[in-house]
């Protein structure tokens, strides 16, 4: 069977689309599938610093679509967790090397060597997004609840759409006790505007920038909400669509349970 | 082509069991008189008891003109009535009744674009017709029609109703939250007033535009017949 190309884009920088593409495709292989993560953001690569792969690059993405590598040379093993391949960007070249064409060829090669296929797309609506679309079945729009953010993802959800795939929502960096507060937009107001298909609600989490820095995988972290979050999200891809999505909150553990006793999700 | 400015004082028309005389009053009476003289003398007989319709094209103030008229007829033509046109309804009422017995809408092309779903960031949606959304308009998205605009749903894009120069056009919503609207030349930038979810509309008073409680001051109340837009 097949693998599948999910894409992981925003339209707005700095939402988190690079830690979600690690976190999720982690933990998607935690669940003991093979996966490999692909850097599309070319000049501006990132995914191998948060994976802590940095050092071990050899070939990368460019050189695959350009023909220069086999994909079994440019993906990099991942050594803490089994079956979680790297394929990173190229820092020296710019997004214009790469053609459509090229792009959809490779992805198609990928799905065939992968259960998944996990791509994190540039920031933007360019040549970069385009061609980090162009081979997917699949897409997570990432969002963070603020407003700008929410009118980047809504212009992207319309790209997509309009590309016959259908986006899946992940509202990113929740602070529970702001939103409480009225100070942050709630995953209610978001998902009323965006009107998509909920696929997880991740919560503001200072584990993220520590593993981003060393180079630690979030999900391998067991205190971390975010970390946490992501492995339910991967569940929920991976088949378990039925598995209710956590509503981040400020309270204590002890009152989740009451709630969740009384059927409160 | 017909040249009206000239056209002949008199014009006689048979109508049923009798004349129709179209007068020019501009003419003087003497001058109306000999017409009348004129085409009379060739009906001969067949004027004598004749019921006439003298028609002065619905000027008003002309009744000494009609009277004198009337007694010139019966005294010198042995006419047997003379009487004046039937009084009409007003053209725009005469018209809707026509309408509304023909059921008009029955056979009226739809001006109407007509879309369901969401109208997301960065999308714009243009018609020289009406626009109806059954959906919501999300911020950063564009609507301009020639007409109304008619959103089910949230309105939180930009929207130009009656473009380029339509004032009376409207803009409904059943939420409305535009950053920007415009009707006509008319335009006004947000409204950020919370007033709660109700259906509102905008239209332009005064040139300047108004937004009002639709279910409060419903604009079509005051139609009394549905028409086809």
């Amino acid at each position: 069977m097949e693998g599948k190309v999910i894409v992981v884009t925003s339209g707005k920088g700095g939402v988190g689309k690079t830690t979600a593409t690690a976190s999720i495709g982690a933990a998607l292989a935690l669940e003991g599938k093979r996966v490999a993560i692909v850097d599309m953001d070319i000049g501006l690569r990132n995914l191998d610093v948060v994976m802590g792969l940095e050092n071990r690059i050899v070939f990368n993405i460019v050189d695959v679509v350009l023909g220069k590598c086999k994909i079994s040379q440019a993906a990099i093993r991942d050594r803490r967790i089994e079956n979680l391949f790297l394929i990173p960007a190229s820092q020296s070249d710019n997004k214009d090397v790469l053609s459509p064409a090229g792009v959809e060829r490779v992805a198609n090669d990928l799905r065939k060597e992968f259960d998944y296929v996990i791509m994190d797309s540039p920031a933007g609506i360019e040549r970069g997004f385009q061609n980090a679309i162009v081979g997917a079945n699949e897409a997570i729009v990432i969002c963070t609840p603020d407003v700008s953010s929410v009118r980047d993802a809504d212009r992207v959800i319309g790209i997509l759409y309009s590309r016959s795939l259908t986006p899946k929502l992940v509202v990113n960096r929740i602070e529970p006790s702001r939103v409480e507060r009225g100070e942050m937009l709630s995953y209610e107001d978001v998902l009323e505007v965006l009107s998509i298909e909920l696929l997880g609600l991740v919560p503001m989490d200072e584990h993220v920038l520590i593993s981003s820095n060393t180079g630690t995988p979030l999900v391998l972290q067991n205190d971390s909400k975010a970390g946490h979050a992501f492995r339910r999200i991967a569940r929920r891809l991976n088949g378990e669509a039925d598995l209710p999505i956590e509503i981040p909150s400020h309270r204590s553990s002890m009152w989740k349970k009451i709630s969740k006793t009384f059927g409160f999700k | 082509m017909i040249n009206f400015d000239s056209a002949a004082p008199v014009k006689l028309k048979g109508v049923g069991d009798g004349f129709w005389i179209t007068l020019d009053p501009s003419h003087s009476e003497d001058v109306l008189k000999s017409e009348i003289d004129k085409v009379f003398r060739n009906l001969k007989h067949l004027a004598i008891n004749a019921s006439v319709v003298l028609d002065v094209g619905g000027a008003k103030g002309h009744d000494d003109l009609i009277e004198s008229l009337k007694s010139f007829l019966m005294t010198t033509f042995e006419v047997a009535k003379v009487s004046t046109p039937p009084e009409k309804r007003s053209i725009p009422t005469e018209r809707i009744r026509q309408r509304d017995l023909s059921k008009g809408w029955n056979h009226h092309r739809s001006d109407v674009l007509m879309l369901r779903g969401i109208v997301r960031s960065g999308q714009k949606i243009e018609s020289r017709k009406h626009i109806v959304i059954m959906g919501d308009v999300n911020p950063g998205s564009e609507i301009c029609a020639g007409g109304d605009v008619i959103v089910l749903g949230k309105l939180a894009g930009k929207v130009h109703a009656g473009f380029p120069n339509t004032e009376t056009a409207i803009v409904f919503a059943l939420e409305f939250r535009p950053t920007l609207v415009r009707i006509g030349e008319t335009a006004a930038s947000g409204i950020d007033e919370e007033a709660g979810i109700k259906p509102e509309y905008a239209s332009v008073e005064n040139s300047a535009i108004i937004v009002k409680d639709y279910m409060k001051a419903n604009p079509f109340r005051k139609m009394p017949w549905p028409e086809a837009i």
